[in-house]
């Protein structure tokens, strides 16, 4: 369920090619179509498109959004190292940092949300698919967009006949997502592994 | 007046004397008590105290002589452990402990025995008659069936005699005079009720290899299974060919008793959660009986298997139901012949689990699974519940993520199952989940995968002289590897490879600790 907060901020970031605009897209169609909320999206375009750092940036509201940069965000995914150093400070003390496991290697000053959705995307055929695995991922550790509105703005956005597939990662991320916040509870509950 | 059966077996030497006394003194010895002479209380197995719970008694007592006065010295020890696991048993059963007595009487305490005897027949009668109903009272279903069926089930007439069965046979390696081709083709040419075929059929492990590497695909484990529970219904089923005297197939048959309420879960530990409301079954398997059974010999502890199975539910928030009144699933007694009774307790099981409204079982013991998922359906038992192996649901759900394993410093290999072996469904799933631990070494045994060397025994049926070689083989073939723990996958394997580790004449030189790889993921298992 989308939380009820006024107004979250999102940067997505990794490098260009791996699909962040397209992610900070659906984010936002999620959140405007299946949520019924107000959402922008301000995208980077440039060399970085290339491979460089390249950005995507979401901002969700109950009400119209009058200024659609990020400062500070609720929310940064980064998907690339080079992305990480440049972002992270632009992040609010509450907010979530969620990576891509094997490509960030976070300075440890902050709590990190870390998936290894490249590896994932490669192991279900298509490295392409890394970012559904990460809107998956998001959308349960986050509660940024509600899942049925994640769904269906992840059908709607990607090419025809690839829909069940995109699914799938997306479930992936979704399952590492829900499974992660699970492990959390049960660390902070003090029950590390199966035999207490 | 109901008529109580309690059997008395009844020491040749000390208790005898005193027994004859009572008669001869003109003493009426109380009319449902039903006397065995036998020649010394260590000599009657566990196989034959329970034989006579499976058979009806109310009651059975065993009395020998004193500790100390023993004829040959230990028997009267021997008594007092036969009896106490035997209690044990017949109380997971529901017939209650109290039904089995031991006493010791010497020559002169004819006074002593007689009050025993009055007392132990009281006492029965405040119990009421047993809730067994013997098997053999029970009709036998008749399966009109032939040879020839069996064999063109299983199209063995396009058996091509390559004999590549029988130079991958781990009994013919071992050096038996065992061939699975002369079993078929003699059996094609019309001689399956020779002694030979029938100790054939009833030797073979149903391992499979043979099946592995037949060109002409015939099913040769399945067409045993048919073929011995062919032969077995035109004569008395062979305990002389059943390890322990026939006692697990005692066991099984007893459990088809619609009125035993067995308790087969009063040892779970209390870390456990279970939830009686759940749709999801966690089913154990007779683990229970076969801890209890093995407990002086070979520190058995096949349970802990099952609690780690339900502790790894549990990590999962898995909290399932279990059933209280669950029977054995019926695989050993199929595979060693009996279909009728296997047939009871097939129904039995599905007919309580659907009572409970279970949806999903879980299982952890491969031959539970193969049973409850495969076999019932097959014999036209609609179960009407789906059927997950453990180690499924394990694989699934670390899937997902966010676990991992914690370090563990030991060289490991590990023990095929071959039911597990022999089901697409699951094979791939112990070395998926093995490869995910972190042990030091993962070394594979040079017989493995589907080519690995069975553990030694199927269903309690034709264990000898040469399957305790291949045992000793296959033990030699995980030292080979340079490991220190052996993982296994059936409870079974452990209790088997166990027995041949304790082989006297080889000393320590086999010995290896052994683990269940439920019990090893469950030990290391931790969230992220
Ligand atoms: S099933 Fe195993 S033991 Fe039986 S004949 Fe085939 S290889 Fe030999
Ligand atoms: S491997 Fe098959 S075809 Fe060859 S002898 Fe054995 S049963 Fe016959
Ligand atoms: S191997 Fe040992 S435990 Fe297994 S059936 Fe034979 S004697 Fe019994």
């Amino acid at each position: 369920m989308a939380k009820k907060v006024n107004k979250q901020e999102v940067i997505v970031t990794g490098f260009g090619g791996q699909g962040i605009v397209l992610a900070g897209k659906i984010l936002g169609m999620a959140a405007a179509l299946g949520d019924h909320r107000e959402s922008t999206l301000v995208q980077s375009y440039g060399p970085e498109s290339r491979g460089g750092a390249c950005c995507a940036q979401v901002i969700i509201s109950e009400k119209t959004i009058q200024y659609p940069y990020v400062k500070m965000a609720d929310v940064l995914v980064c998907m690339s190292q080079s992305a990480y150093e440049k972002y992270k400070s632009q992040i609010k003390p509450e907010g979530y940092l969620i990576t891509d496991r094997d490509l960030v290697n976070p300075d440890g000053q902050r709590e990190v949300y870390d998936i290894p959705a490249t590896r994932m995307a490669e192991e279900l055929g298509r490295t392409m698919m890394a970012n559904i695995i990460m809107i998956g991922f998001v959308t349960a550790v986050t509660a940024l967009i509600s899942e049925k509105a994640a769904r269906e703005a992840v059908m709607s956005s990607v090419p025809k006949g690839t829909e069940e597939m995109n699914l799938k990662a997306f479930t992936r991320g979704f399952e590492y997502g829900q499974s992660k916040l699970k492990g959390r509870e049960k660390k902070a509950a003090g029950q590390t592994g199966a035999i207490a | 007046m109901e008529e109580y059966k309690i059997i008395l077996f009844l020491c040749n030497w000390g208790p005898h004397t005193a027994y004859q006394q009572l008669q001869d003194n003109g003493y009426q010895i109380p009319l449902e008590v039903k006397m065995i002479r036998i020649p010394c209380t260590g000599r009657i197995s566990k196989a034959l105290l329970f034989k006579a719970f499976e058979m009806g008694a109310d009651g059975v007592a065993i009395v020998g002589c004193n500790s100390g006065a023993c004829r040959y010295g230990s028997g009267t020890l021997t008594a007092e452990n036969n009896t106490e696991d035997t209690r044990n048993i017949i109380d997971l059963l529901g017939i209650g402990r109290e039904r089995m007595r031991l006493a010791t009487f010497l020559p002169d305490e004819s006074e002593a025995l007689k009050t025993f005897l009055a007392d132990f027949c009281e006492e029965i009668k405040e119990l009421g008659k047993s809730p067994v109903m013997p098997a053999k009272l029970q009709p036998v279903e008749v399966y009109d069936e032939s040879a020839q069926q069996v064999i063109a089930r299983y199209d063995a007439y396009s058996c091509q005699d390559c004999g590549k069965c029988t130079a991958s046979c781990p009994l013919a390696l071992s050096g038996k005079t065992f061939s699975p081709r002369n079993i078929v083709s003699d059996i094609i040419r019309g001689n399956d009720a020779t002694e030979k075929v029938y100790a054939d059929v009833h030797a073979c492990l149903t391992c499979g290899i043979c099946h592995e590497r037949c060109p002409s695909d015939v099913n040769f484990p399945e067409f045993i299974r048919d073929m011995r529970c062919l032969l077995n219904q035109t004569r008395i089923s062979g305990e002389r060919i059943q390890p322990h005297g026939g006692f697990f197939q005692s066991l099984m048959r007893t459990m088809t008793s619609k009125d035993i309420l067995p308790d087969r879960w009063k040892w779970l530990p209390e870390d456990i959660k279970v939830d009686p409301g759940s749709k999801t079954l966690f089913f154990g398997g007779c683990a229970p009986y076969f801890d209890a059974f093995f407990k002086k010999h070979q520190h058995v502890n096949t349970v802990d298997i099952l609690a780690d199975a339900l502790r790894l539910l549990n990590f999962f928030d898995v909290r399932p139901r279990l059933m209280e009144m669950e029977r054995c699933c019926g695989h050993d007694l199929l595979w060693s012949g009996d279909r009728t009774n296997f047939m009871r307790l097939a129904k039995l099981n599905v007919e309580m689990i659907q009572d409970l409204g279970i949806e999903t079982v879980i299982t952890a013991c491969p031959e539970c699974y193969y049973t409850l998922g495969f076999e019932y359906e097959k014999n036209g038992i609609q179960p009407g519940f789906t059927v997950t192996h453990l180690y499924a649901f394990l694989e699934n759900e670390i899937n997902k993520g966010a676990v991992t394993f914690k370090p563990l410093p030991r060289r490991i290999t590990y023990q095929d199952s071959c039911r597990m072996n022999r089901m697409e469904e699951i094979i791939n799933l112990p070395r998926k989940l093995i490869q995910r631990l972190a042990v030091e070494q993962f070394q594979e045994m040079k017989d493995s995968g589907r080519s690995a060397l069975c553990c030694g025994n199927c269903a309690w049926t034709g264990c000898d002289a040469y399957s305790k070689a291949l045992q000793v083989k296959r033990i030699r073939q995980a030292h080979d590897t340079g490991s220190d723990l052996l993982v296994t996958s059936c409870p079974k394997c452990q209790i088997h490879l166990r027995c041949a580790m304790e082989d006297p004449f080889q000393e320590t030189e086999l010995k290896m600790e052994m683990i269940d790889l439920t019990s090893l993921i469950a030990r290391t298992i931790c969230w992220e």
